[in-house]
């Protein structure tokens, strides 16, 4: 076991896709109670890093460790979804199931089998995931097939789950990004007041960045899959962010 | 006058003049085919055309005496009783093989897909042999019985639905399967979670497909001895009857009618 303060350790991650870098070798460590925001234009390997963040794709080189574990010894269970979370983009539910089956699922790494099993039939701690669904303000959703509703509210079911597994490292891929400025604004909050209470840290990738300068302490700016910047979330300036999504600066 | 030279056939031409030239070489085969079948007198068996019209004559009207219908019923219900036990066991058997053999269960790794591998042979060789073979081999085991029938619908029939259920649970959208293993589910839960209900529409769309073809194969293979639709019309067939026979045809059609209609049903209320 590594002796380290971070709770975000990876050292060399990259990864391809055949010929191409989605990923190029960069180091990454987060303090506990840090919030970083990713930045970039779209293909910047914003998702990529997200998702090896979250044990979901194994990285071609590097090593990431998280909460002082070795991600490949975090096997699927217990120790995993106490460790990491994702809010993905869009189409991380399942469409056919129930939004209350869909947020409970986040307490499958706990639950044993037998109990996986009987809540696909009858919920169990259907009031956990009313709980957050309510703080979501789409508690009356709660028994609706979740392919029934719309973009921004499956977003914010997403979310439910992923309070209902609070993790402590909580990640999110453009969490806000079909939500009106007042939503986004409420569902940071609660975000950020996710990691406050797991004493974690939080990684989410998003563009606005008056947000990010409100909610993150530290900003990562990529561009093709290349580390740009790393800086405190206020010294994201205007130029910064402008020379980050440069629209002339072709490959 | 000026003439400009023709172009030459650019390669999308000479592409579509070789397929002209394949359409009429198929076309002279196929014609050169027909002419050499000996069509001159002996194609339909004599008095084959009158027995034809005979047959086609007696649906109107079909024999709907009161006795004949009862047995109608009777055999009806005998080859759907086999048919719902043949395919029962089938989808008993071939779900859990269907799932192994789909490699969703285990961790990753090498033994998984070897054994994923040996199930998905242990499935071809089941429905590799026809339902009415299997039927013949039981026949020398169990002589003309139910058991025969429903073995020998539920073997192939099972091979048949484990390989469909296994490319069906497999061919579901990846992004779902993701989120529920950020959220930690093991391969299990990711499979009752994500995988069957993703898959269970199709799943069910299937089976009763393949229900209804059991009907069939239950029809058809009462033909050998053992009471049923098959039976019936063969004994109808036998005695000239094709009054009867077209009765009980017309039973053959409403059962399948029948499952096509609850199939419809189902699938509404699953809200495909």
């Amino acid at each position: 076991m590594i002796l380290t303060k971070n709770i975000v350790d990876g050292r060399g991650l990259g990864k391809s896709f055949g010929a191409l870098i989605a990923l190029a070798p960069l180091d990454l460590a987060i303090a506990p109670g840090e919030r970083v925001a990713l930045a970039g234009p779209s293909g910047s390997g914003k998702t990529t890093l997200l998702y090896i963040l979250a044990g979901l794709l194994p990285p071609d080189r590097g090593e990431l460790f998280l909460d002082s574990q070795p991600v490949a010894r975090l096997q699927p269970g217990r120790a995993l979804s106490e460790a990491v979370g994702l809010v993905q983009q869009q189409l991380g539910l399942v469409p056919q199931l129930p939004v209350v089956q869909n947020v409970l699922a986040g307490r499958l790494g706990q639950w044993g089998l037998l109990r996986s099993l009987t809540s696909l039939f009858s919920a169990r701690e259907r009031d956990t995931a009313l709980k957050a669904l309510s703080r979501l303000g789409i508690a009356d959703k709660i028994n609706e097939r979740t392919s029934q509703l719309s973009g921004g509210e499956q977003q914010r079911v997403a979310i439910a789950r992923l309070m209902v597994q609070a993790p402590k490292i909580v990640l999110a891929d453009e969490p806000v990004s079909s939500l009106d400025p007042a939503r986004a604004e409420e569902i940071l909050k609660l975000l950020t007041g996710l990691t406050d209470e797991t004493g974690g840290a939080m990684v989410a990738s998003l563009h606005a960045p008056d947000l990010i300068r409100e909610h993150f302490s530290r900003v990562i700016g990529l561009r093709q899959g290349v580390l740009q910047f790393d800086i405190p979330a206020r010294e994201l300036t205007p130029p910064v962010l402008d020379a980050l999504y440069d629209l002339d600066r072709n490959s | 006058m000026i003439w400009i030279g023709t172009p030459k056939a650019s390669g999308l031409a000479r592409v579509l003049e070789t397929r002209r030239l394949l359409t009429l070489v198929l076309a002279g085969a196929l014609v050169w085919s027909l002419a050499g079948a000996g069509w001159g007198g002996g194609i339909v068996h004599t008095g084959g055309g009158n027995s034809l019209k005979g047959f086609l004559l007696a649906l109107f009207p079909p024999e709907v005496s009161p006795g004949f219908l009862n047995l109608a019923f009777a055999a009806s219900w005998q080859t759907i009783v086999h048919a719902v036990a043949g395919i029962t066991l089938a989808i008993v058997v071939g779900l859990p093989l269907g799932v192994i053999a789909s490699g969703s269960l285990g961790n990753p790794g090498r033994s998984r897909l070897a054994i994923a591998a040996g199930v998905r042979l242990l499935l071809a060789f089941m429905r590799s042999i026809h339902e009415l073979v299997w039927a013949v081999l039981f026949v020398a085991a169990f002589g003309l019985s139910s058991l025969t029938v429903v073995l020998a619908i539920a073997i192939p029939y099972a091979g048949i639905l484990g390989r469909i259920y296994s490319e069906l649970l497999n061919d579901v959208p990846e992004r779902p399967l993701d989120g529920l293993r950020s959220s930690g589910a093991s391969p299990v839960r990711v499979l009752l979670y994500g995988r069957m209900p993703m898959a269970l529409t199709d799943m069910l769309s299937y089976s009763f497909y393949r229900f209804e073809c059991a009907i069939r194969a239950a029809a058809i293979m009462s033909f050998v001895g053992i009471r049923g639709l098959g039976f019936e019309i063969q004994l109808s067939l036998n005695d000239l009857r094709f009054d009867e026979v077209w009765t009980l045809l017309l039973f053959l059609f409403a059962l399948v009618l029948l499952v096509d209609y609850g199939s419809a049903k189902v699938r509404r209320s699953l809200g495909s």
